[in-house]
């Protein structure tokens, strides 16, 4: 009879926490609708702190942060990258420095944020990052409220598309590209390019694709594709670093335009001033040579002459350019006395005694054949 | 060699075997031809400049230099309660050490790292390279296993409500890609906390990683405690136990026990798992790898550099192995 009663119970549940009797499950269902209105309360309060954003600038929230939280590549030779002693170098890096000096006035208090380009806008718009300074291509999608809906600062390097073969190939441009397999990161505009020129020349082609820019080197030099394209810039630094470096060749011709500039949340006037007159700053700076080495003798020359309001209002010296973008007046001059001009940064980045060297070019101030201007810092 | 011997006598017999010939050399010889190559490039062609010239920044990040004792530290006391608790101790005060180090491994290591209380505070984004791999899956596992064990006895309970809740939530879970919650966890809960609130990005990924391991610990331990017969449950009853003395002297750790060789999956998946975060840019030992490949100087050493973290990721995960291994010896021989 006992035995009866227990193999009966053996398909009853194990255990059980606490033990209440079947007639009160009815008051745990009734719980259930509680907890729905707890939860519905909870999901509106998600939505009205959402809606703060709008109000709060982030330059505000940098400042009192005394830090700024920078997107990078962290992968990009020349760009972006981890040095030997455990610290981040490259244009992109020093771009986030300059901006540090700006609005917090010391350039060591950045966070670098290392970013995939799947992810860096999500990045962006959840505020994981205040500055997006990662190899990105200014373009219309990218800019527009419809789109990604970020602010482009002016930009930073002008760069195109190349297409890197062996000279043993035999390829001389697009044309006998006919057919064949290139290796391409995925998610870029890169990709799209490719695509557009393949199919307006009505050319065959099979990309290999692949998810950063190591890989698709190593694709290449493995000899999965005949050819591999990326940005010209990115070009010329794996083009340096290969063992055979001779037997390789970029082709002349020129895929698309791209200008890589940095980027902030859009509708957020006060930080996208702040950081699109950081970039002009700099390159203002080079058009009046002022220099991280001459930078104290600037001021004391702009300090001495009444007459050079330019310079005067320049090194915030007279006027209140600054306070108008909710930073210091002298912050031109705290960026320079950090991180140099433009040219400088690009020389110590890219310029001919850097491992990585490309040739100015476009680069170069629109007084030297460039494209870079500044509008009047006024 | 015996073995060998009488393995050819064996194929010398049947003459019909001269296909079986053919595909063993053919896989010998392919064998044999890319281990003489991997040998090759191991030995004459790798640089391993790359690995040198970056050891420290491998294993510590961006760790500030001057600090570098105070993860050292923490691995050296890891491999201390590693190695003490392999053998069982019959000295009580070596028990006694084993057991406090294991609980308080993990708030040593955050206090080791973090700074604070006289140390140098250093702030979590700085911590990198094999040691914040090292951090989050203890961290995670340590989270994830109450938390799974409190799920698989709610599943068990016959409150509707707390079984409801508890079954929704691991198979909520486990029909989610890791990726995805892991991408929830670091981009998009920033986007519902108010402006200004921050949570801590290694806090983030901790809680990420182990709500999701949790499910799956749940399911094990829920293997357990179902191998466990109810007439156990019902004598201990008999004898006047409580609920919670059910719970905490018969069921657990006999389904624990049983659920060993599981949670050991559990643990070397979670820790291979970490390597997922260098995709959404933390700096754990194969996000901290990447952008040491940028750097010109060692462009195009991606080989050496995989190579080597594969070799490290394999250690560890041994040691996990082995060490859940020798755990179960232990607790079977009280059987």
């Amino acid at each position: 009879m006992i035995n009866n009663v227990l193999q009966n119970k053996k398909n009853t549940p194990i255990t059980c926490i606490i033990t209440i009797p079947r007639r009160n499950i009815k008051q745990s269902i009734m719980s259930k609708k509680n907890l729905l209105t707890v939860l519905a309360i909870a999901l509106a309060c998600f939505g009205c702190s959402n809606q703060n954003h709008g109000t709060i600038s982030r330059l505000d929230i940098i400042q009192k942060r005394g830090e700024l939280k920078c997107g990078i590549s962290g992968k990009i030779p020349g760009f972006s990258y981890l040095q030997q002693n455990g610290k981040y170098q490259g244009i992109d890096v020093d771009i986030c420095k300059a901006i540090a000096a700006a609005i917090i006035g010391d350039p060591s208090k950045v966070q670098y944020r290392t970013l995939t380009a799947p992810e860096r806008f999500t990045a962006l718009r959840s505020g994981e990052i205040d500055v997006l300074s990662r190899n990105t291509t200014f373009n219309l999608s990218r800019d527009s409220i419809g789109g990604n809906g970020v602010t482009f600062a002016p930009t930073i390097f002008h760069d195109g598309q190349g297409i890197l073969v062996k000279k043993s190939s035999r390829i001389n441009s697009i044309k006998d590209l006919n057919n064949s397999t290139i290796c391409v990161g995925s998610g870029t505009t890169t990709e799209l390019n490719l695509n557009d020129i393949f199919q307006e020349r009505k050319l065959n082609y099979k990309p290999i694709k692949y998810q950063d820019l190591n890989q698709v080197v190593a694709g290449y030099r493995q000899g999965r594709c005949k050819a591999m394209t990326s940005d010209r810039s990115q070009l010329a630094a794996v083009k340096a670093n290969l063992p055979d470096r001779k037997n390789h060749k970029i082709l002349e011709e020129i895929l698309s335009k791209e200008p890589l500039a940095p980027a902030s949340i859009g509708g957020d006037q006060k930080l996208s001033d702040a950081v699109r007159w950081t970039i002009y700053a700099l390159i203002a700076a080079e058009e009046f040579n002022i220099t991280q080495n001459n930078i104290n003798i600037k001021i004391e020359l702009a300090k001495a002459d009444n007459t050079n309001t330019s310079l005067r209002r320049l090194l915030g010296i007279d006027g209140n350019l600054g306070s108008k973008l909710g930073l210091r007046n002298d912050f031109v001059a705290n960026i320079i006395r950090n991180t140099g001009n433009y040219g400088e940064i690009y020389n110590r980045n890219l310029g001919p005694k850097s491992s990585v060297t490309i040739p100015r070019g476009l680069n170069n101030l629109y007084t030297n054949g460039g494209l870079l201007i500044a509008p009047p810092l006024k | 060699m015996r073995v060998y011997i009488r393995w050819l006598q064996n194929m010398k017999l049947k003459r019909s075997n001269i296909l079986n010939y053919i595909i063993t050399l053919l896989l010998a010889t392919l064998i044999v031809s890319i281990l003489v190559q991997f040998v090759n490039w191991f030995f004459l062609e790798a640089n391993w400049n790359v690995i040198s010239q970056n050891f420290p920044i491998f294993f510590l990040g961006l760790y500030p230099k001057d600090q570098y004792w105070r993860p050292l530290i923490w691995i050296i006391l890891i491999i201390l309660s590693l190695v003490l608790r392999i053998k069982k101790r019959s000295n009580k005060r070596v028990q006694k050490i084993s057991i406090f180090l294991s609980v308080l491994i993990i708030p040593l290591g955050i206090f080791l790292l973090g700074g604070g209380l006289g140390l140098t505070s250093i702030p979590s984004r700085e911590w990198g390279g094999l040691i914040l791999t090292l951090l989050l899956t203890l961290c995670s596992g340590v989270l994830a296993l109450p938390l799974g064990i409190i799920l698989a006895l709610g599943r068990h309970s016959n409150l509707y409500f707390i079984n409801r809740i508890s079954r929704l939530y691991i198979e909520f879970m486990r029909a989610l890609p890791l990726i995805a919650v892991l991408f929830f966890g670091q981009l998009l809960i920033p986007l519902f906390l108010p402006i200004g609130l921050e949570i801590n990005r290694f806090l983030r990924a901790v809680i990420a990683f182990s709500f999701f391991t949790s499910a799956y610990i749940a399911e094990d331990v829920r293997g357990g405690l179902q191998s466990i017969p109810p007439t156990q449950i019902e004598s201990a009853s008999a004898l006047g136990l409580s609920q919670r003395q059910i719970i905490q002297f018969v069921l657990l750790p006999q389904a624990l026990r049983t659920a060993i060789p599981s949670l050991t999956n559990q643990a070397v998946g979670l820790f291979q798992n970490t390597s997922l975060m260098a995709i959404l840019g933390l700096m754990e030992l194969l996000g901290i790898s990447r952008s040491i490949l940028a750097n010109p100087n060692f462009i195009g050493n991606y080989l050496e550099v995989y190579v080597f973290i594969a070799i490290i990721y394999w250690l560890i995960g041994t040691v996990i192995a082995l060490f859940a291994r020798n755990i179960e010896h232990q607790l079977n021989s009280f059987k």
